[in-house]
């Protein structure tokens, strides 16, 4: 069998669950909580390891910044065997009150950005799987860490959002980042709404868990890392019951 | 708006509806919901809204028309929320977009297509008609309590009934042809006129929103009853999870 163009990776070596940060060099410290983990394959910004969680293989995958690469990837893992593609990773906020490393779980997002609709109509909802909302509900909460449930942002410009005064448009953005806002979005971020959309167009799931920048000092991404494996455990667990 | 103290097109006020509100689209199926509540009482008739409100489990809850379409449904779900509702279920009817769902299949909506007008009033089309998380895994868990074969998924909410059942009559007849055959491939179960814009509002008002939809495949439909019962039940699950929790459940 050959391997896929990008992520060089081939039915055998990833299990069905697969987590996805955007940064490449997250993936071997992701890796490194799964029971033996070995490398498979680097290629471009597609860095993949695979191990097991529960004897259950599960393997990390990076997707690089953004929704064109990160539609490549859950494309050549459908192919090599994957259907559950679980996005962690960090994000801005929109609600008051949010503190930085509050954790949010996605049950949607918002599509805007270009790449999906190369796959679907923009009226089409990018929504994440209930099962792995429900399953990052009850890890999250059984890890007794603070944490929001609703919609994400998903962008193509991280400047746009950052620094909306040097685009040529700011009054666009800054109404548009008002608008999400009132809809009750929570977080910002830059590839789960293509991961979603095209999940659905696969058959596969999808969900997304994000450590959120808000009041204070940013910390480390560990209790996002132990929030997102407990989460893949518990839905292992569901999947299996 | 309100009239005599009454919001203007529900003609209820606060006191006259549960938290918890049932919302079919057609007002003559009020009356037979109302009757699976304890204590049911008709509260208020105007235009295509009719409303009931009775009790499950000890809890005040209610059912109200929202008529067809997104207008009048959003017009429901705003007016009903400054009477104080906060959960709300769709139940209804609705075709199949998937080949392989036999008529009498209940659908539970956990997104929608916003295939319509209305709730770009309220949101830029990018943003996602997402239901509560908590009202679809309690109707998941009545329709097992039920017994009726369900799926979850994604509904589209469009604006034209003819243009779905004809759409070779119509001027765009390539574009609604091509479109139905893009949610067909995008995974959606079923389609009908009302969810998207629950939905898109109920993020905006922070209150929770779902639905369970019977679907209409090829064969003729079953009776509606288990298609009630489902939703009926998924309002004792919610108001169950929610006292578990602490949440209030009344006014």
């Amino acid at each position: 069998m050959t391997k896929q163009y990008h992520t060089r990776t081939e039915k055998g070596d990833v299990g069905r669950y697969v987590l996805m940060p955007g940064d490449p060099g997250r993936v071997p410290i992701i890796a490194s909580r799964l029971d033996n983990a070995v490398h498979i394959a680097t290629n471009r910004e597609y860095v993949t390891y695979t191990g097991s969680l529960s004897g259950v293989a599960v393997s990390v995958t990076s997707t690089g910044i953004g929704c064109p690469s990160s539609a490549i990837a859950i494309e050549e893992l459908f192919k090599s065997g994957a259907d559950t593609f679980i996005r962690v990773g960090t994000s801005g906020s929109f609600q008051p009150g949010t503190r930085s490393n509050d954790i949010a779980i996605a049950t949607g997002s918002i599509r805007h950005e270009g790449t999906s609709s190369h796959y679907m109509p923009i009226e089409f909802p990018a929504v994440c799987d209930v099962s792995i909302v429900q399953a990052m509900r009850t890890a999250v909460s059984r890890l007794g860490l603070r944490h929001q449930v609703g919609i994400s942002h998903s962008k193509d410009s991280y400047y746009g959002e950052v620094e909306p005064e040097r685009s040529a448009l700011p009054d666009e953005l800054n109404d548009l980042w008002k608008a999400w806002r009132i809809g009750g979005a929570i977080c910002s971020e830059m590839e789960l709404s293509t991961i979603c959309v095209v999940s659905s167009i696969l058959g596969a799931r999808a969900g997304g868990i994000m450590a959120m920048h808000g009041e204070g000092e940013f910390g480390t991404l560990d209790t996002l890392i132990d929030a997102a494996v407990e989460s893949v455990r518990e839905l292992i667990a569901m999947d299996q019951a | 708006m309100e009239t005599d103290g009454k919001q203007y097109h529900v003609h209820l006020k606060r006191g006259d509806v549960g938290k918890y509100v049932l919302l079919p689209g057609d007002p003559g199926r009020c009356e037979p919901i109302s009757r699976l509540f304890d204590n049911p009482r008709h509260v208020a008739t105007n235009r295509e809204y009719v409303t009931y409100t009775g009790t499950l489990d000890g809890v005040p809850v209610s059912v109200t028309s929202t008529g067809i379409g997104c207008p009048s449904a959003a017009i429901a779900i705003e007016e009903l929320v400054k009477c104080g509702a906060d959960t709300f279920i769709r139940v209804g009817t609705s075709g199949h977009i998937q080949k392989d769902i036999h008529s009498g299949e209940l659908a539970i909506i956990n997104a929608a297509i916003r295939d319509e007008g209305t709730s770009r009033h309220y949101m830029p089309i990018e943003f996602p008609a997402i239901a509560d998380i908590d009202v679809v895994l309690a109707l998941q868990a009545a329709a097992r309590k039920t017994g009726a074969k369900s799926r979850t998924g994604i509904t589209q909410s469009k604006d034209s009934f003819y243009g779905q059942h004809e759409p070779e009559r119509m001027g765009v007849a390539k574009d609604l042809l091509e479109r139905w055959r893009a949610w067909e491939i995008g995974g959606a179960l079923c389609s009908e006129m009302e969810a998207s814009a629950l939905f898109v509002i109920a993020s905006m008002l922070r209150v929770r929103a779902g639905g369970v939809m019977m679907v209409h495949g090829k064969e003729p439909m079953p009776p509606l009853d288990i298609l009630l019962e489902t939703a009926v039940q998924g309002l004792r699950e919610i108001i169950a999870s929610d006292r578990e929790k602490g949440r209030s459940v009344t006014l």
